[in-house]
């Protein structure tokens, strides 16, 4: 018997594989796991009396998590060619076979995972939430290369086969069910009876086993792929801009292939294009900016102390509800505090819809949804105040003003427990002037999420010198219990993310000052690789959300974070932004929001920016602010820099993180730039030009 | 009684009239929102609670024990109980008399008890022989015999029945309630005028005690229908500009056109739900809650179906005989199912000195405020409480008549009296 894969023989001759990497909590298709797969289809393959195959996997939470990442990390390129290879022909091997096969899927079934299942002729999926299902190569700057490109457009369709494979989402099975990328769903416990059913023929399954091969699938999609080929490649390059050139090479791939009788042409050009992109710059940043994730998400994982069973989240405002959304959402007993009622209903309202949007995606079902919002309870004006007592964790998300929340810190100090957790969700005040409001500083931290709270997976974790290692691990499990990554910063204005943001915002803000035109400076950033440009990242934030995170930093860093006089200007006149209707931008309902012309008369006399110094100009203010942050140890490394900026603002993953494309453009070319530009670098970026001192370090490992 | 339940806290939704406001809210989410709020106000840990009892009337088919979905899914423990109990119009006193029994039994000292009625959720019904129609024709095998089944059904099998009118007919005496009120003004000769005069009174009460009233009441934020994301926060009953006009100008409703029962000076139909927090007090002391006050002896007793409306008159008869004479109260609340059976009690209750008495309805009822039938008993206990520990009253006298006749009345005391 093989370790890595247990073979028994199940009533009526069904032949029963199980994934059980020894000594793992997952599967992976590593080449010791390929190899030992294709023995057991080879010796299956000559075995007579069988009448079908079921794939499953041992693992409670994974069932393969996909391909071998060390292959992709090392620059041997012969060793993933050979790799690739063995990968297709054990797949292509398990297509071929005569028995009918079905993957009995419970947990993850993601990437190289799930092109197995593909070269299965059924797939059977449990609904829970564990499992999910999904092709997420492109997101890693590369492309599904063992079938997937090829397998998937023949069984569910061009246009859904180009969605999975350009987003690379990762669906839960109720989506997947819906998408066709599995035949069937089956509670755990029937799982294997109802692979065991497939195959008996009990039922009617003439038509769904071997979809793939439906007589009509390929001339379809040979159809569509001519007519909507050209399209589809012209969308994916606007909205790439030729930073992704994964996601072009997968609509070719599908294009080209979708049509094809014969599959080895379409398998012959995935090796091909895998290779080509694996010797690109983008993958090894891809790949870096995941392995840092999985590495926070570890972080959690090994720090964290018992999970809380209930929370007090104070302020229902948009922070505080969208936290509250997702404490509920994971199991946590909420009791949502706020002046009166109604604003406890406005959060109330901004939940239910948030719960409802969850449900339309396929996140949860109805019932599901129910429970999350019946565990929150409202709890306005002074009527909650006995509840306090029963918390084992209080999240504060009322206005940012220090005094207010030093009172609320004051009361809650005598309301709680003493054992219990004070957190404040600040996006920029000091955590340790809120904890001195307290007789427990040892229990009070920050835990700073970003907006929108449900799909931002950043969480800055503050934890102020005096607290203690219980309320370190409590830090720890509320941010592994709500599935967030955390990232330790130290109690310093602005923290780390909106320390290195508001420089870029301001410079925008400058230039715009300057006379440049708000497309103009947007488009520069959305050209370098940024989701948002930084004017309407402000827009979408809300001015006086900005300018009170400004004002803070202002105060600690005076020379640095002059707020040009127009913004407080147009804070005036309550142009906030989207909120408001106006900002930078108009915003209306009916139209793609426009330059909004009026605030031009508010602008004073910056100096002019001529538009090709404005990429550089924003981002060189982001890395000058990156140095003193780093010199004042605000996060331990420049790769958790890294980490935080593509997590909490954005930053372009291909770029490898801000820092990684500081030091690829070299420390002391900056430092001559922002001469040339005018601009003033800090004490701590002309030491490392000086010292010849890159931020990351060549030893570091990592990506 | 020696041992007595004390009333430690209580909240209610907001009543509002049947298909308004509250129309789109189940059972199970009605009491669950009180409920929640009451755990939130008293800050008891649910997993300390021995039961959690529920009135409720019409218990709604998808969540048939609706105490226990309610208990559930207001975050208490699965270990904690919970049942529902009906008796009618006094549903919602019986769930606290029943906490009553259990402690006296030695079976609990911390119970949540409380009343729930959704009227706007009593379902239309088909009736029996559909059902067996449909289930004759669920068991034909072939096209042959399904035909044969279906060709059985008749238009008239359509037809729905009222719930809600069902519920309201007595099914003994075939009368449905209003028609027993009036029985009560033939007999009595209770006029038209002194009935509209008695619902404008409990307007003008109910107008009055707004504020006291929002004392009780929690609100309610609404998940589903047009209003989704939006809150009730007040009574919908109430009318403000009530006038004997207007009340004049309504046509009888039960028997027409000669009759004298109106909508108007009926209680209104409607939905709410009521939640209580009661203990032993030895419990009360450790928890460290000041009690409202407690339950100090009741009696359900039985009456002519026909003349349900004359209920309270020998329950509090027989509370009188254990020692509670009527003359003795502070404040007495006669449930105003109708005008017409009010005015009959008291017309018969020794010790009350007519309508215009103060201690009667102080603050208006069910005329006003709606009567969300499984919910109603258990406001009065905590409108009167509240009301008691305003005055700084000492007791109450509480009473309903119950559809079906019967009568219930308990005596509680404020906290004065402690």
């Amino acid at each position: 018997m093989n370790a890595l894969i247990q073979r028994t023989t199940l009533e009526g001759g069904i032949a029963l594989l199980t994934l059980d990497r020894p000594d793992h909590l997952a599967n992976t298709l590593d080449e010791a796991t390929l190899l030992a797969l294709e023995v057991e289809l080879e010796s299956l393959a000559a075995e007579e009396g069988l009448r079908g195959l079921i794939l499953t996997s041992a693992k409670p939470a994974i069932f393969v998590a996909g391909a071998d990442f060390s292959f992709f990390r090392t620059l041997d390129s012969e060793r993933l060619a050979r790799y690739l290879a063995l990968g297709q022909r054990v797949f292509n091997l398990l297509a071929a076979l005569k028995l009918p096969s079905v993957a009995a899927i419970h947990g993850a079934c993601v990437g190289g995972g799930y092109e197995l299942t593909l070269a299965c002729d059924y797939r059977i999926a449990t609904p829970e939430r564990v499992t999910r299902i999904g092709l997420p190569e492109t997101q890693l700057g590369i492309i599904p290369a063992w079938g997937g490109s090829t397998r998937l457009p023949r069984l569910v369709g061009v246009p859904t086969a180009l969605e999975v494979i350009l987003k690379g989402k990762r669906y839960p099975a109720r989506e997947a069910l819906r998408l066709g990328l599995i035949d069937e769903l089956a509670p755990r416990p029937w799982l294997l009876k109802a692979a065991q059913r497939v195959l008996r023929g009990d039922r009617e399954l003439a038509p769904l086993v071997k979809r793939h091969e439906l007589f009509f699938q390929r001339p379809v999609n040979l159809a569509v792929a001519s007519t909507m080929g050209g399209r589809t490649k012209a969308e994916v390059a606007r909205r790439t801009r030729g930073h992704y050139p994964a996601q072009a090479k997968a609509v070719e791939l599908i294009m080209e292939g979708a049509g094809e009788k014969d599959l080895e042409p379409s398998l012959q050009r995935e090796r091909v294009a895998l290779l080509h992109l694996a010797s690109g710059e983008e993958v090894p940043h891809l790949f870096g900016a995941f392995l840092l994730q999985e590495k926070a998400r570890k972080l959690a994982r090994e720090e964290a102390g018992e999970p809380i069973r209930s929370a007090a989240v104070i302020g229902a405002g948009v922070m505080g509800a969208g936290i509250a959304q997702r404490l509920s959402a994971r199991g946590v007993e909420v009791f949502l505090y706020d002046l009166d009622v109604e604003r406890v209903a406005s959060g109330m309202k901004r939940i239910g819809q948030l719960y409802r949007k969850a449900v339309e995606r396929h996140l949860m079902d109805e019932r599901e949804a129910r429970d999350g919002l019946d565990r929150i309870h409202p709890a306005p004006g002074r009527s909650g105040e006995a509840a306090l007592r029963r918390v084992d964790l209080v999240i504060e998300a009322a206005v940012e003003k220090l005094e207010i929340k030093r009172e609320i810190f004051r009361q809650l100090d005598r309301q709680t427990g003493p054992q219990v957790v004070l957190a404040t969700n600040t996006s920029a005040l000091p955590v340790h002037l809120m904890a001195e409001a307290t007789g427990r500083p040892q229990k009070v931290i920050g835990l700073h999420f970003f907006n929108p709270v449900h799909s931002m997976p950043l969480v800055e974790v503050v934890l102020p010198e005096a607290v203690d290692a219980a309320t370190r691990a409590r830090a720890f499990a509320v941010v592994n219990q709500l599935g967030k990554l955390p990232l330790v910063v130290a109690d310093r204005p602005g923290f780390l993310v909106n320390r290195l943001l508001l420089p870029y915002l301001l410079e925008a803000a400058a230039a715009f000052d300057g006379g440049s035109d708000v497309v103009e400076i947007d488009e520069a950033m959305l050209r370098f690789g940024m989701p948002m440009g930084p004017l309407r990242l402000v827009d979408e934030v809300g001015l006086d959300v900005a300018l009170e995170v400004a004002r803070t930093l202002e105060n600690a860093f005076p020379q640095r974070f002059a707020i040009p006089a127009f913004l407080e200007a147009m804070e005036r006149e309550a142009w906030n932004g989207k909120k408001s209707g106006a900002g930078f931008y108009r915003y209306d309902a009916k139209r793609e929001p426009a330059p909004h012309r009026e605030i031009e008369r508010l602008r004073g006399k910056g100096p002019v920016v001529l538009a090709e110094q404005l990429e550089a100009r924003m981002l060189y203010r982001m890395i000058d602010e990156a140095a003193f942050a780093l010199e004042e140890r605000v996060v331990a490394s420049a790769a958790e820099v890294d980490f935080g900026m593509m997590m909490g603002a954005g930053f372009p993953p291909f770029r490898g993180g801000l820092l990684r494309y500081a030091d690829s453009l070299g420390i002391a070319r900056i430092v001559q730039e922002m001469e040339a530009l005018g601009m003033t670098p800090g004490e701590p970026l002309y030491r490392r030009a000086a010292e010849n001192q890159p931020f990351h370090h060549e030893n570091e490992t990592g990506a | 009684m020696k041992q007595r339940l004390v009333i430690l806290d209580g909240v209610r939704t907001p009543f509002c009239k049947i298909n308004t406001r509250l129309g789109s809210v189940p059972v199970d989410e009605l009491g669950r929102q009180a409920l929640s709020a009451l755990l939130v106000r008293t800050g008891i840990d649910p997993g300390t609670l021995d039961e959690v009892i529920f009135g409720c009337v019409a218990q709604p088919a998808e969540a048939t024990n609706p105490a226990r979905v309610i208990a559930l899914r207001s975050g208490v423990p699965q270990h904690v109980p919970a049942m529902t109990v009906q008796r009618n119009c006094a549903s919602g006193f019986e769930a606290l008399t029943t906490a009553q029994e259990r402690m006296l039994a030695g079976r609990g000292s911390l119970f949540v008890v409380g009343g729930v009625e959704s009227m706007s959720h009593v379902p239309l019904l088909l009736g029996h022989e559909m059902g067996e129609k449909l289930h004759a024709l669920s068991r034909a095998s072939t096209p042959l015999k399904k035909m044969a089944a279906l060709s059985h059904f008749r238009p008239a099998d359509l037809q729905p029945r009222a719930g809600l009118r069902l519920g309201l007919t007595d099914p003994v005496s075939g009368l449905n309630m209003g028609q027993t009120a009036e029985l009560l003004a033939r007999e009595l000769d209770i006029t038209r005028e002194e009935q509209d005069a008695y619902a404008l009174r409990s307007h003008q009460r109910a107008v009055a005690a707004r504020e006291k009233l929002a004392q009780e009441i929690t609100p309610v934020y609404l998940r589903e229908g047009e209003e989704a994301g939006g809150v009730v926060t007040e009574d919908h009953g109430p009318r403000h500009g009530q006038s004997l006009e207007a009340l004049a100008a309504l046509t009888p409703a039960f028997e027409p056109p000669l009759g004298s029962v109106t909508a108007g000076n009926s209680s209104q139909i409607s939905d709410g739900a009521v939640a209580l927090l009661v203990a032993t007090e030895e419990r009360a002391a450790t928890l460290g809650l000041e009690p409202l006050g407690r339950l100090a002896d009741y009696a359900y007793v039985g009456c002519d179906p026909a003349r349900m409306g004359l209920g309270p008159l020998s329950a509090i008869a027989a509370l009188a005989k254990r020692g509670y004479d009527p003359a003795g109260a502070a404040q007495i609340e006669i449930n105003e199912a109708f005008a017409a059976q009010v005015l009959a009690v008291v017309r018969q209750l020794p010790g009350l000195d007519g309508v215009d008495d103060p201690r009667l309805n102080p603050l208006g009822g069910a005329i006003a405020l709606g009567h969300p039938v499984g919910a109603t008993g258990a406001r009065l206990v905590l409108s009167s409480l509240l009301e008691l520990r305003r005055t700084g009253g000492k007791n109450a006298l509480l009473s309903l008549c119950v559809g079906g006749g019967q009568g219930a009345a308990l005596w509680v005391e404020g906290k004065e009296a402690l």
